[in-house]
């Protein structure tokens, strides 16, 4: 997930916007087991670097 | 266990897609929807980046093959449960599939500038109130950008963060035939708002459209 640092703030938003769908949206049929917080966790410890990068480019953006 | 990928309607051939860990993605009819599953070895699947992207790839895959379909959340749905499931939210899951077709998904996230007056208020309550009013200049701003593209939509979910990082965070029920109405209003704002970072995603399945809370 390195690469992740060089990928431009579009893409980011877009992989970050499909794992938000794909974990926390979506139809949920009554007697699915949930995932759990810790399993969730799972998927978003590779994508904290991701995070960690889009804060950086809004901070970055706050300059002039 | 059975992963479940979507609900569809009118689906044609299933495509070459694989499912996550390379399992055989089937369809399994029931009271006229389309269920499309795999199988899997052990109690569930776990969610790493690379079975929930393969969850993404295929239902990408189906929403182009289909004629309507609602895409299910990344789950552990037992087998003997999954019927029984969609047998007692049938209505519902129809509504839903009538509300998705012909019908894409777009997201935005406005990100705005951050003039953080408050940090240099000399007192507690001017503190207070130059926050307030950064809270309602906020909103303002980020219900004017969402009202335009909510009327091009059929439906709308938002949130008005009112942190000044992400203004806006939405997802909008467009139809095929006006996503390119739609990117032009984003446009439009884009250039009225140059202080701001407009990111527009999509057309994605329409998964925050899938169930009926959140319309």
């Amino acid at each position: 997930m390195t690469e992740s640092l060089d990928r431009p703030l579009e893409q980011q938003i877009t992989l970050l916007e499909l794992v938000d769908r794909v974990l926390n949206k979506g139809v949920v049929l009554s007697g699915d087991i949930m995932l759990s917080v810790a399993d969730v966790d799972l998927v978003y410890v590779g994508l904290r670097v991701l995070l960690a990068s889009v804060g950086t480019l809004e901070r970055l953006h706050e300059e002039p | 266990m059975i992963h479940l990928y979507a609900i569809a309607e009118g689906l044609g051939e299933l495509s070459a897609v694989e499912g996550i860990d390379g399992a055989q993605v089937r369809t399994r009819a029931l009271d006229g929807l389309e269920l499309v599953v795999s199988e899997h070895d052990g109690a569930q699947l776990d969610p790493t980046e690379a079975a929930v992207l393969a969850h993404a790839r295929v239902v990408d895959a189906l929403a182009t093959s289909s004629s309507a379909l609602l895409p299910a959340r990344f789950t552990f749905p037992a087998e003997a449960a999954l019927d029984s499931a969609v047998r007692g939210r049938l209505d519902d899951l129809r509504q839903g599939l009538s509300r998705v077709r012909g019908q894409v998904e777009l997201g935005l996230r406005v990100i705005g500038e951050s003039p953080d007056k408050a940090a240099e208020a000399p007192s507690g309550r001017a503190y207070m109130q130059a926050r307030l009013d950064e809270v309602a200049r906020t909103e303002r701003l980020a219900n004017e950008l969402h009202e335009p593209l909510a009327a091009l939509a059929s439906g709308s979910t938002h949130s008005i963060t009112a942190r000044p990082r992400l203004l806006l965070s939405a997802a909008y029920l467009v139809a095929t035939a006006d996503v390119e109405r739609f990117r032009d209003q984003v446009a439009e704002l884009e250039r009225e708002h140059p202080e701001l970072t407009f990111v527009c995603t999509g057309p994605w399945p329409a998964y925050s459209f899938a169930s009926a809370a959140e319309t």
